[in-house]
């Protein structure tokens, strides 16, 4: 839309595919709220004076999907920050969250809990391999005493909470 | 009425001075402190990753304890703008401009020492106000029906979306997603189940806990990861933190304009933080007889927006605990905590728990005698918090949050929920989505449809209903008023920073929220705040 003018120089150059590529969100709520409008008639819709369980969905989704298609076109291009180096150790970080999640179901909190912490400390943050571990340990431990002893919260049994007396 | 209100405030006391809770405001203040000095966790992070603990205390200690870390934080914030030109929030921008002047000039005591002082007064007088103001307030809204509640609804989602830091037509498009995420699950009334995809574990609906806490817990932790900025220790001692007379005797103007015009601005709702402190900079600078001190470390400049934004904070309190309306993302994590705890803030408040409502108010008296005597003595203590490195504040912060979630219900979908929606919140950030008014519409979703439907069957099925009725015609009408209102104002405010930003061009430092608010009207505008260089 009307970027342009204020634009840093260096990005310049890439403007044209970004502009585009940055239509994809609203595309996709787009997409999102006419999906919903389909599932919200097929649940039925009623009358305003006998309002079905589809009404109110239908409406919340209509909104939706006028506003995501007003945003196609009307979309100031300075709310989208760049894709950075930064970004795949995010996605990095997403996957050791989510294999943290897996092992957590299978073999309790404090194995995973200390890899996640030593993974991310070393690896995203930079912290050196001593400071990695000690922090790692200590907070797997402290956690599990805070969570599981002193909250009783029932985390997954695992082969180290035999050890810890839980 | 007056008998009322000194009874209440007798009970208000007895409840925040019983030991439990004069604990929580502790753990509140000090926690907000902490949150808004460290790098990279705000109050609304830090808010929605407190709500599990919520859970399993009594509804009044939850709020007491979420209040406080809110209006803590607001103190916490002016620490690291005064050291460190960096705001720990966005509404402690406006301090930067003089109170990092005063620090080069080696005056970084006076000016902490002042805006805590400020703090405190404005935070005083509004509880004096919302004291006042709620009870009345309150009473008008407890005639309201069905069709009022769907206006009222549908007037603070608006509001926060006009008046949140979003460009408004984005902000509804999530309000809009928030509206139909609150569907999910068991319809209210006749019990068919919805977008649930034959899923057993979506049958009561995403749980709201899970999603603010992925929306606003993980999407931010995620989106801080990504900025590399460092930030610099302070070893620098800070001496003479207590003001000298003379310094008192310049900035009590300041401190008391700025403390009505942040509770008048506060108890509009989506007018809290960021436009008071504004507002208070703006005024004091036209009333100076030298205005070009402004910027030059004045400290009428750190005074003013201090007292106000604090004032606010309090004032913002209002429309929650009386209409039912949160002013802003953090009260709709409070309202979040109250409807989970089966209590929904409204008129009946104050008459059906009285002790939350006076217990809160109280418990805010407290709390700010408890920051004023924190931050005096103890504001080296907490600039070495500035060492923490965020890195290691991430790994921790997510590892707590996974946790957390899981012990809502002991059910490891929730983990998932607050991944994806964490992964949601981070992609909203990086295209300008505000997950605010998501997490706003999501909370007041099944309280509007439901208020829908019941007005639809009061009507016979027709929409006069909310016009004629004066009360829901009238709340859609002051909706009306907003939208016009808000595009004036969004003018006027950018006028607003041309004036009150006195070094826009000389700063090398990044200044995230003035660029980040000036977004809210990117859409008619020629860029006029050099982009949003904090928001990479």
């Amino acid at each position: 839309m009307s970027a342009s003018p204020s634009a840093p120089a260096p990005a310049r150059h890439r403007r044209p595919a970004r502009s585009q590529l940055r239509r994809i969100a609203p595309l996709l709520l787009l997409a999102l709220g006419i999906a919903a409008l389909l599932t919200a008639r097929d649940m039925g819709l009623g009358e305003l004076t006998a309002p079905g369980p589809g009404l109110w969905p239908a409406i919340a989704a209509a909104l939706l999907s006028a506003t995501a298609f007003v945003l196609l076109f009307l979309d100031p291009a300075e709310d989208y920050e760049p894709w950075t180096a930064g970004t795949a150790r995010i996605v990095a970080g997403l996957a050791g969250l989510a294999l943290f999640v897996v092992l957590f179901q299978t073999i309790g909190f404090v194995i995973p809990a200390f890899l996640l912490l030593f993974a991310w400390l070393r690896l995203l943050a930079g912290e050196s391999w001593r400071m990695a571990l000690v922090l790692a340990v200590a907070g797997a431990l402290v956690l599990h005493l805070v969570f599981v002893v002193a909250l009783g919260v029932p985390f997954p049994a695992g082969p180290v909470d035999q050890l810890l007396g839980a | 009425m007056t008998v009322g209100i000194s009874d209440g405030i007798a009970q208000g006391f007895a409840v925040a001075l019983d030991p439990t809770n004069l604990l929580y405001v502790f753990a509140g203040v000090l926690i907000g402190t902490v949150i808004g000095v460290l790098p990279g966790l705000g109050p609304t992070a830090t808010i929605a990753l407190l709500l599990p603990l919520t859970y399993t205390i009594e509804p009044a200690t939850a709020v007491i304890l979420l209040a406080g870390i809110y209006y803590g934080s607001m103190y916490g914030g002016t620490i690291t703008s005064v050291l460190l030109r960096l705001p720990g929030e966005a509404a402690s921008v406006v301090t930067t401009f003089d109170g990092y002047q005063m620090a080069k000039q080696g005056r970084a005591g006076p000016a902490l020492g002042i805006a805590a002082i400020g703090s405190f007064v404005g935070g005083i007088l509004s509880v004096l106000g919302l004291m006042l103001l709620a009870p009345p307030l309150a009473d008008l809204a407890v005639s309201f029906g069905p069709p009022e509640y769907v206006a009222l609804t549908a007037l603070g989602i608006l509001l926060v979306t006009y008046l949140g830091s979003g460009t408004p037509l984005k902000s509804l498009s999530m309000a809009a997603l928030g509206l139909l995420l609150a569907t999910m699950g068991q319809d209210p009334i006749t019990g068919t189940t919805r977008f649930t995809f034959g899923s057993i574990a979506l049958f009561d609906g995403l749980d709201f806990v899970a999603v603010a806490m992925g929306l606003f817990g993980v999407g931010e932790i995620l989106h801080s990861l990504e900025r590399t900025d460092k930030v610099q220790a302070v070893t620098r001692r800070i001496t003479h933190i207590w003001p000298s007379r003379q310094d008192i005797r310049d900035s009590s103007g300041a401190i008391a304009r700025g403390s009505v015009l942040g509770f008048v601005i506060g108890v509009l709702p989506g007018g809290g933080g960021v436009i008071s402190s504004l507002a208070s900079y703006a005024l004091e600078k036209r009333r100076a007889k030298d205005p070009s001190r402004f910027g030059r470390g004045a400290i009428e400049g750190v005074a003013g927006p201090e007292t106000a934004n604090n004032a606010s904070s309090t004032s913002a309190f209002i429309p929650l605990l009386t209409l039912g309306i949160p002013a802003n993302v953090v009260l709709a994590l409070i309202f979040g905590a109250l409807l989970v705890q089966g209590v929904t803030p409204g008129p009946q408040l104050i008459s059906e728990e009285p002790e939350i409502f006076w217990g809160v108010i109280a418990s805010m008296v407290v709390g700010n005698v408890m920051l004023l005597v924190l931050n005096i003595p103890l504001v080296g203590v907490f600039v070495q918090l500035l060492r923490v490195r965020a890195g290691i504040l991430a790994a921790f912060a997510l590892l707590v949050t996974m946790a957390g979630v899981f012990s809502i219900s002991n059910d490891s979908f929730d983990m998932w929920v607050v991944l994806v929606f964490g992964v949601i919140g981070w992609l909203m950030k990086k295209t300008g989505f505000e997950p605010g008014p998501l997490v706003l519409a999501f909370v007041l979703g099944e309280i509007m449809e439901t208020a829908f439907r019941q007005s639809m069957l009061l009507s016979g099925g027709s929409l006069d209903i909310f016009v004629t009725r004066p009360l829901s015609g009238g709340l859609l009408a002051v909706m009306a008023a907003v939208v016009v209102i808000s595009v004036v104002l969004a003018r006027r405010r950018r006028a607003a920073f041309r004036q009150v930003d006195p070094d826009e061009e000389a700063g090398p430092d990044p200044e995230p929220a003035p660029g980040h608010e000036a977004r809210r009207t990117a859409a008619d505008v020629d860029t006029d705040v050099p982009s949003a260089p904090g928001d990479r």
